[in-house]
């Protein structure tokens, strides 16, 4: 019966181990599968990485933006400098204009209009190369409106009466300059008048500068304003038609602009300019640009950082799933091995005790807190005819499926011998017979006790086993013999038995080892423990024998322990 | 479960032969049911022929269960006499309760 039992727990506990064992690879081949491969085609970034990528996207586009507005704003407000800066220079030219003419135009109204005099002071500021190309004398008050004195080249304003007589008589102020041009002639000039204020407004004094046909006046390159492109407008106007100089082929002037009013004389100048390159310098025109560049570039191996990271963190986590799940399984096994074990060492106890007239029997087995291993503890009641009951408690060295078979084979030995003799020596000297006639390297240990129900007597012998309690009334002490070598130990002795009478309703308590010994801790402390336990508490026998499993076995005793208690009724 | 998660006990294991031509073999430590194969495999190695003495000292032996027992009754048969050299009160009440210092000669 045992043997079938065994073999069927054995198989399906191969079964049960081969199922758990086949489910690790199948894990180990998804972390592999899962595992970033070197194409960077099958690159699928983890959502962190794009994150991460969008976020130094939007920083760096943030970043970008401002520089190119600060830059913007800086070469707004240069331009207004630089602007501001040429219209003061253009403004401070026009007393050097002036201030000859002016000086001039008193001269002929206090000569009367005497030319030599006229021709001596104002020749040093005509010709090429000098401040005017052609400075004329008008004396005014005739209908008629000529130059009476002429130095340099001819006036343009000579050949147009009644432009000259419009602009003397009516468009002319005293005492200041005045401005004409003649952009649409063919001679495309500027000229200047002053007329002395006060007095008679005798004479004009008339000056003309020629402009360029193409109206392009290129500006030095080593000039202050070298880095401005320019137009300059006559009067208020932004027209084309109005322009007088320019250093641009096409107009008007697109993109960043600024411009000027440049009081002169009587009249206005107005200037625009725009920059030629970048006012602050190169650098920070490209600023924004590196910035972009840059901040692409972070971002990317940022994104790509954080990709790995994200998925050796990944990695990571499955691992972990795996070992949680290994140690889940393991967990298992180890619950259902137990179980197992557990089952299998139940089988080979005896299922039920017998029942016997005037005397309470009963049994306990507790496994060790923890492992995997039957036990090689057993005990067995059994009747032996006359009104005798037998008890049979033994332990075998070791644990394991050897200890538990082997504790099989004894147990059935044991039953064998006692139904020829019951004796308790015997028993035990058969079984030791039995045992060593073999090779073996295992010892057992083990206590038969005869009972004479009727006559309240026992005879009890052992085989190097712990000594059973015996608590008569009272008094609780344990059973001493000389001591006997125990089971598959060469014996050079008999085994002895003791017979004692006990009270009418006695109790005796035998068990393994595993009630009382503790690592550390000398035997006698533990027996002690049991005596005290066990005569302390005034129970029924099956409550005791609870009581004693329950507080003697620790949360962490690590043997098997077995106990059988009989007790006399009346 | 705490038997589980503790370090497992250790045992040393030292073997020479004294000036009589004994085989000693000095334990120290913890022997159980986990360590006690060590002493059987050590043991085997030993060249024991049944006229020749074996000591066992255990001066420095804390604790011995039924497994290392079971390797010393192993042995027992084949030397001409096994003694057991200083055990702890602990082991020597254990050999007492089993009957073994019967079979031993122990020496304190």
């Amino acid at each position: 019966m045992c043997d079938m039992n065994s073999g069927t727990v054995t198989a399906s506990t191969t079964g049960a181990r081969h199922d758990l064992a086949a489910e690790p690879p199948v894990a180990e081949g998804a972390v592999s599968t899962a595992r970033p491969s070197g194409s960077l085609w099958r690159w699928r970034p983890s959502w962190v990485a794009v994150a991460a990528l969008l976020t130094g996207l939007i920083v760096t586009g943030a970043l970008a933006l401002t520089s190119a507005a600060v830059y913007n704003r800086n070469e707004r407000r240069l331009l207004n400098l630089r602007v501001r800066e040429l219209s003061l220079v253009l403004a401070a030219t026009a007393p050097s204009i002036q201030t000859p003419l002016a000086s001039a135009a008193e001269l002929a109204d206090a000569t009367g209009g005497n030319a030599q005099k006229f021709h001596a002071f104002i020749a040093p500021y005509v010709g090429p190369g000098r401040q005017f190309t052609s400075v004329s004398l008008w004396p005014l008050g005739t209908t008629h409106l000529v130059p009476s004195t002429v130095l340099g080249s001819a006036p343009v304003l000579a050949s147009m009466p009644e432009r000259a007589k419009q602009f003397f008589t009516h468009a002319t102020r005293p005492g200041v300059l005045n401005l004409t041009s003649f952009l649409s002639s063919s001679r495309p000039a500027l000229g200047f008048d002053f007329i002395a204020p006060g007095r008679a407004h005798g004479f004009a004094v008339y000056a003309e500068n020629p402009l360029p046909a193409s109206r392009r006046s290129k500006l030095e390159k080593n000039s202050a304003f070298s880095d401005l492109n320019y137009a300059l407008y006559l009067g208020r106007s932004h027209r084309t038609s109005d322009m007088l100089l320019t250093s641009l082929k096409r107009l008007p002037i697109m993109g960043r602009q600024a411009s000027d009013i440049v009081p002169f004389g009587a009249g206005v100048f107005t200037i625009v300019v725009s920059p030629n390159g970048s006012l602050g310098g190169t650098f920070f025109e490209h600023l924004p640009w590196i910035i972009a560049l840059a901040g692409l570039l972070v971002s990317l191996a940022a994104a790509v950082m954080t990709d790995r990271l994200a998925s050796r963190r990944q990695r990571a986590e499955q691992l972990a799933g795996i070992l949680d799940r290994v140690a889940a399984e393991n967990r298992q096994m180890y619950t259902e091995q137990r179980s197992i074990a557990q089952t299998l060492q139940h089988a080979l106890l005896p299922e039920r005790l017998p029942e016997f007239d005037g005397l309470q029997v009963g049994a306990r087995y507790v496994p060790a807190a923890s492992g995997i291993d039957v036990g090689g503890d057993w005990y067995d009641v059994v009747t032996a005819g006359d009104g005798q009951v037998l008890v049979m408690i033994g332990d075998v060295s070791g644990h394991g499926l050897r200890a538990a078979t082997t504790m099989a084979s004894l147990r059935h030995a044991a039953l064998a011998y006692a139904t020829q003799d019951p004796s308790p020596a015997c028993v035990l000297a058969q079984l030791s017979d039995f045992v060593n006639s073999g090779d073996h390297d295992y010892f057992a240990t083990m206590l038969c006790a005869l009972i004479d129900v009727g006559a309240h007597r026992l005879t009890v012998a052992s085989a190097g086993h712990m000594p059973p309690l015996l608590i008569d009334g009272a008094d609780g002490q344990f059973v001493e013999f000389d001591a006997n070598v125990p089971i598959g130990v060469v014996r050079t002795s008999p085994y002895l038995q003791r017979t004692l009478s006990v009270g009418p309703d006695a109790t005796l308590v035998a068990f393994t080892d595993g009630l009382v010994e503790r690592r550390g801790e000398v035997l006698d402390v533990g027996l002690a423990r049991l005596r005290e336990a066990a005569t302390n508490a005034a129970l029924g026998l099956e409550d005791l024998l609870s009581e004693l499993a329950h507080s003697l076995t620790s949360e962490d005793h690590h043997d098997d322990t077995a106990i059988v208690g009989i007790r006399w009724q009346r | 479960m705490a038997e589980i998660e503790a370090e497992p006990p250790t045992v040393q294991i030292d073997a020479h032969r004294d000036s009589a031509g004994a085989h000693v073999v000095v334990l120290s430590g913890e022997l159980d049911s986990s360590n006690a194969d060590l002493l059987k495999e050590r043991l085997a190695s030993i060249p024991t022929q049944p006229a020749q003495r074996l000591i066992f000292d255990l001066t420095g032996l804390r604790f011995m269960d039924s497994a290392g027992i079971a390797v010393l009754i192993g042995v027992a048969a084949k030397a001409s006499s096994v003694s057991i050299r200083n055990p702890s009160p602990i082991i020597r009440r254990v050999l007492t309760t089993t009957g073994l210092d019967n079979v031993f000669s122990i020496e304190s």
